[in-house]
Order: C-alpha cells, then structure tokens, then sequence
C-alpha cells in the first residue's frame, strides 16, 4: 500500500486540531439535510441501472411505445388505422396506466431508497458521520421525487402530445366524419347534405333498400366531401338519423382539454410523490425492499379496487382511510370510468364516484396528508431507533 | 451544558481530557447474554491501541455501543472528552470508523462512495477524497465500482472513509481482515504513519502478531469483560515467562526443584533435552541463576539455559484462558 501524505491532513509530528473551522461552522445535529447530501443521495439512486430501467420503463417507454406504434400506424395506413391519439387513449394511459403503474414505480424507488444503506451496509457508515439520523433519512424524499417527478412527467407529456396534437380533426366514432361542434340544426343540416353514409353509419333502423352502404372512408383526415343530392325522403331519414345521435355527438370529446390535462398531471404527479413516501417509509420500517413493494402491489392492485367499492358494515371509516379511495375521490372530473383500473372512476363528482364508497374531496386530501405524514414519521422513526 | 449554544466551551473542556476513549462500567445486553459486560476502558490519546479478543469476545459490539450503532443499556462512556450519548455528534465529527467488514455501495465507484459519506460530513471533507484516495492506494481504481474492487481494496476504502472528516479518533475493527501479506504491511505502515500524525487509533483484531507490531497498549477482553489492560511493555513483563534448560537426567533435576523454595511458585515439565520451566511474572534474572545454582550443585549437568521472551500471543493465552477458571 502507497502511503504518501494527504492534503488537509496534517503532517507527522504535527498536533491534529482540536475544532476545525469547519467544523466549527457544520451543523451536523440539524434535521435538516444539506443540498450536498440530497445530490450525493440522487446520484446514488439514479446509478442503479436496473431500477433506473424499470421506471423509466414503466413511466416513459410503455405510453412512448404505445402512442408511437399508433402514429406508425396511422401514418403508414391512415384509412384503416385511426389518428393516434383521442381523449379515450388519453385516459387509459394517463389516469389509468401511468397512475397505477406510475404509483408502484415510485415505491419501489421509494422502497430502494429506504432500504439499500441498510442491506448493503452503508447506513452505519453513516450514522459514524454523526449527521442527524432524521436529516438522513429526510435527505432521501427530494432525491427519489427528484427521480419520479420527472420520469412521470415525461411519460405523461408523451401521452398529453399525443392525445392532444394527434387527435381526429373530426369526430370519427361511426365511421362517418362529422366535423366537430355542430348546433343541432348545424348537424341536421350536415347529415342532409350527406345523407347516404349518414344512415348507413348512424341510423337505427331498417335502412331503405334503395341506399347502398358502400365502405365509406374509414379515418380520412378529411371531412367527407357532399355527396350527390339524395331523394327528399332519404334526405328527411338522414335528418331523422341525426336527431337520434345529436346528443351522443355533443357529449363526444376528441381531446382532453388543456385544463383537464394539467389537473390530471397534477393528480398523476400526487399520485406519484405518495408512492415514494409510503415506499420509503414501510422500507425504512421493514428494513427491506421486497416484501414493502410486495405489500404496496397487493395493496394498489388488490385490496383497494375490492374495498373501494364495496361497504362492509362498521368498518366503513377503516376503508375511508385506504389511500386509494382518496385518491380516487381526487380524481379530476371530466374523466370517464375505466372499468378494472384502480383509482379510475370519475372523478369528484364526476360519472363514477357513485360507486365508490362516499367520502368528501376534504376527507380524501385528509388522508392524503395522513399517509403522507405517517409514513414519514414511522420511517424517520425506526431510521432513528435503529441499530446500525 | 448545550454544545450548540457553547461551543467552544465543549470544545475546550472536551480538549482537556488526556483519553481518547473513556468508559466506566459500559454494559450491553442481549438478552441474557452480555456482549459488553462492564467495561472500564482508558485509551490514552495520540496512542495506538489494540482491543484483543478472541472471536465472539464482544469487540464488535463494544465498539457498536461507543459510536452509537446501538444503545447500551448501562455505563458511562466519552470519546474525545466528549460525554456521548450526550455530545454523541461532535464526537463523531472528529472520528472516523470502521465497523465490522468494511461495506459500500456495491454499483457506486469508490470516488462516489466516498462523496455520498463526504456530503455527511462538514464541507472539507469532499476537498479530501482525492488525496486521500492516493494516500490508500486507490486512484488508480477510483472510478471503478465497488462490486470490482478485492477485500484488501475495500479495506483500504473504507480507511479513506475512515480519514474524510480529518479524524482525531480511528477506530478500526478488524482492518487486516482479508488483506495479503502486503496489504498487511501497507495497513500497519498506514496506522502508524496516522499515529505519527497525532491521531489515536484504536485497532479490534484478533491478529495478535499484528497489534503487537503496531500497537502501543493494548486491552485484553473476552465474554464481554476487560480482563487485562495497559502499555504493551508492562504487560509483557508482568507475564509468566518460560525457561528452557538442557540438562541431564530430567527426572532427578525435577525433583530436586521441586524440594526447593522455588517449588511452590514453578512449573517444571520434562522435555527431550530437559526441563521446561514455567516462571511467574515479574520473576528477575536471579531466579534463573538460583535454578542453575540448584542443579549444578545437586550434581545435575546443565548444559544450556534460555529464557523465552513472552510474546503477546503467549500473553493472551495465558490471560484468556484463566477465564473460567475457579478463582
């Protein structure tokens, strides 16, 4: 072994000082974590390769992937594949996927950051330092968020960008292309002035035998050009057809507005910090990484869609308190039901909240806070009662 | 007395203390079992000090307690003149440690190790890494990741974590652990050139060979208790030593020692050329005369006589394994 003196060390013969000045100005006992400790934590976490992989997998590659096929597609073949994006595309991978998978990324960098000083022996390295056990573990919450926020964000600005600048320029739904916002009698009108592929694409009823349903253009990304005049009478069934559908038409949205967008970002991203501070606090209770993510997976994926919606007498305050319904209830409104998908149904006050277990929007932001909070101080706990 | 609020008072009253490491009655339980079982330890300052045991003695766990790895359960204890649990954070601002094998993040570089232990410590302490890196002998592999490195390299590793605060105070547990017989050399000249320095370096191993050659004093423990404790030298001479004497006719020379004075406080044993026989500490040159005298006047040729210098591993064993004994 080399040994050649080191700078900042003091020589042989030389007494070593008492109190350095830097010492002297170190606050070594604060809870509160320095940016250095934060950065040092981000880059221990974000050299994990495999984690790494995984969440961005998760959060970026998949909705990448998937919106990116369908502009292929589309791109490639636009009269038999449909524009890549739409508000129902929109809501399957924004609030569905990338809410529930999203959420169980961000535990299990949560549950990584929580556990990995102690399984792989650095905590008592550590603790030697005598910086703050608190300040420690509080150091862990900005790195893993500064690890998610972004990755989430990513992911789900793909799929606002997609879902938005790749949307159908008219509403494509029966295979017949209307244009969009249409007054009733604006869609009557329409539907005269293109009355054959108006019946055989939106009527229901017996379609007259003299109009033929050839295959009409399957997502042009034009309006249909007017046909040829029709009969008065096939005229008037094209207006009957209209008046039949108009209010499916009016309810029908070909892109998320950019309010919805950004409050449904903002509920993703909630979504996201809760996952790494439940997973960062049971991981720093347990002591470990697998059986918290275990936990939290069957919690997310199992034990909140059943206790969501049903009501077991007298322990309805206990299935208020499941972090999953919460945020279900802090769903954005304006988004539809999607059926099998945690924590998707509506919204407040939204189409689906009638299912769920009743809990007020303030109730639901309580016990948000209370797991936030709780896990924070269990796991702050045990990182400081801990034996090293 | 608050540390935050007086500083330079705790600091001073701290420096005042000629012990590095202090502790009075410190017992640590588990269960029924006590690891640490009232330890009254005195390292003198800018020492190098080994704390000798064998396996399971409680060394790791003494060494756990002093730097709040876990709790003890009674005692009083002060690193540095600092009262600890107390002021257990300005304490350890002026240590540095090794516990146990030294462990780091296996997918980080040696480099980033030493950063994420650097961002603990005061702000210096990242100015530090690269010199202390070439004072180890790792710049070379500093950039590789700790997964790659050999036992000896993490050892060294974690010595250059040990240095990152510029530690009055090593504490190093088991540091040859692992190491070839030149990572051995390199280590022992390193705590030496720390000592050198005026730092103290409080060494836990098993390797008595090793302490002996680097130490200053020493501590002997075994089940949890200190059972012996002092400079190396004094040690050495207040233990039994061995005398060797080549002679004829082994059996009658025994006998006529044993009718002696000396005969109560020996221990002769026949060997192939003689008689090994075993003095008690403390025991002066003129015993070994008076024994010659005896033979040689009983008629009894004497061919050789050699004394045998107790080494610390003779020592050791003669103190452990007094441990149980009736008293």
């Amino acid at each position: 072994m080399t040994v050649v003196p080191a700078g900042g060390v003091p020589a042989p013969d030389q007494p070593v000082p008492v109190a350095s000045a830097g010492l002297a100005r170190d606050r070594r006992g604060s809870p509160v974590p320095t940016l250095s400790m934060i950065a040092t934590r981000f880059m221990e976490l974000r050299r994990r390769r495999g984690l790494m992989i995984g969440v961005a997998v998760v959060n970026v590659g998949i909705p990448a992937l998937f919106m990116g096929i369908r502009l292929l597609l589309h791109a490639i073949a636009p009269r038999t594949n449909p524009p890549a994006g739409n508000f129902v595309i929109f809501a399957v991978l924004g609030p569905g996927l990338l809410s529930t998978f999203g959420f169980i990324a961000a535990a299990v960098v949560g549950c990584t950051a929580g556990s990995r000083d102690l399984s792989e022996g650095m905590f008592r390295n550590l603790v030697v330092t005598g910086r703050s056990r608190l300040a420690l573990y509080l150091a862990r919450i900005p790195a893993a968020l500064a690890i998610v926020v972004p990755l989430v964000a990513t992911g789900y600005i793909i799929i606002c960008a997609v879902s938005a600048f790749a949307a159908p320029t008219f509403i494509d739904d029966w295979n017949v292309n209307i244009p969009p916002g249409l007054s009733r009698a604006g869609f009557e009108s329409w539907a005269s002035e293109h009355a054959v592929p108006v019946i055989c694409g939106l009527y229901h009823g017996r379609i007259p035998r003299d109009v033929e349903c050839a295959s009409p253009p399957r997502w042009s990304k034009s309006a249909l050009a007017p046909g040829s005049s029709a009969p008065p009478r096939v005229e008037a069934l094209a207006i009957v057809a209209a008046r039949q559908n108009y209010a499916r038409y009016a309810g029908i949205i070909r892109r998320p507005s950019a309010s919805l967008m950004i409050r449904t970002g903002l509920w993703i991203e909630l979504e996201a910090v809760v996952g790494v501070i439940v997973g960062l606090g049971l991981a720093s209770l347990m002591g470990q990484r697998l059986i918290p993510v275990i936990v939290i997976m069957v919690l997310q994926l199992i034990l909140t869609p059943v206790l969501t919606y049903v009501t077991i007498p007298h322990l309805q305050d206990l299935q208020r308190s499941l972090m999953g319904l919460a945020m279900a209830h802090l769903e954005p409104s304006g988004l539809p039901v999607v059926v099998g998908v945690p924590g998707v149904t509506g919204g407040v006050g939204g189409s689906g909240t009638a299912a769920l277990l009743p809990e007020s929007a303030t109730q639901a932001a309580w016990v948000i806070v209370a797991w936030l909070a709780g896990w924070t101080i269990l796991g702050a706990w045990r990182m400081m009662t801990r034996d090293a | 007395m608050n540390a935050m609020a007086l500083p330079g008072t705790l600091d001073e009253l701290a420096a005042q203390s000629h012990w590095a490491v202090e502790t009075h009655g410190l017992t640590k339980r588990f269960g029924a079992n006590a690891a640490v079982n009232g330890v009254e330890l005195l390292v003198p300052r800018g020492s190098a000090f080994g704390y000798l045991g064998p396996n399971g003695a409680g060394k790791t766990t003494l060494i756990r307690v002093l730097l709040g790895l876990t709790h003890a359960d009674a005692g009083t204890m002060s690193l540095l003149g600092y009262q600890v649990p107390r002021h257990r954070d300005a304490a350890l601002a002026r240590i540095g440690a090794i516990v146990d094998e030294p462990r780091f993040h296996g997918h980080l570089t040696g480099r980033q190790n030493l950063r994420l232990l650097a961002a603990a410590r005061e702000p210096a302490a990242r100015e530090r890494i690269g010199p202390l890196l070439e004072r180890v002998g790792l710049a070379h592999r500093a950039d590789d990741r700790v997964v790659t490195y050999s036992m000896g390299m993490r050892q060294r590793l974690g010595v250059a974590a040990c240095l990152l605060g510029d530690p009055q105070l090593l504490i190093l547990d088991e540091p040859m652990n692992g190491l070839d017989p030149a990572g051995i050399a390199g280590m022992r000249e390193l705590i030496l050139s720390l000592v050198a320095e005026g730092r103290t370096v409080v060494l836990s191993s098993h390797l008595l060979d090793e302490v002996e050659r680097t130490c200053d004093a020493v501590a002997i423990v075994d089940r949890g208790s200190v059972l012996a404790q002092g400079p190396i030298s004094e040690m050495l001479a207040g233990a039994r030593t061995a005398l060797q004497v080549e002679c004829g006719d082994a059996g009658r020379a025994r006998a006529l020692l044993a009718g002696t004075t000396l005969g109560a406080s020996i221990e002769v044993v026949p060997t192939p050329l003689g008689l090994e026989i075993t003095l008690p500490g403390g025991t002066g040159r003129g015993v070994t005369a008076e024994i010659n005298r005896i033979l040689v006047s009983g008629g009894i040729p004497v061919y050789r006589l050699q004394p045998v210098q107790t080494s610390l591993e003779t020592w050791f064993l003669q103190v452990t394994s007094r441990l149980g004994d009736p008293e």
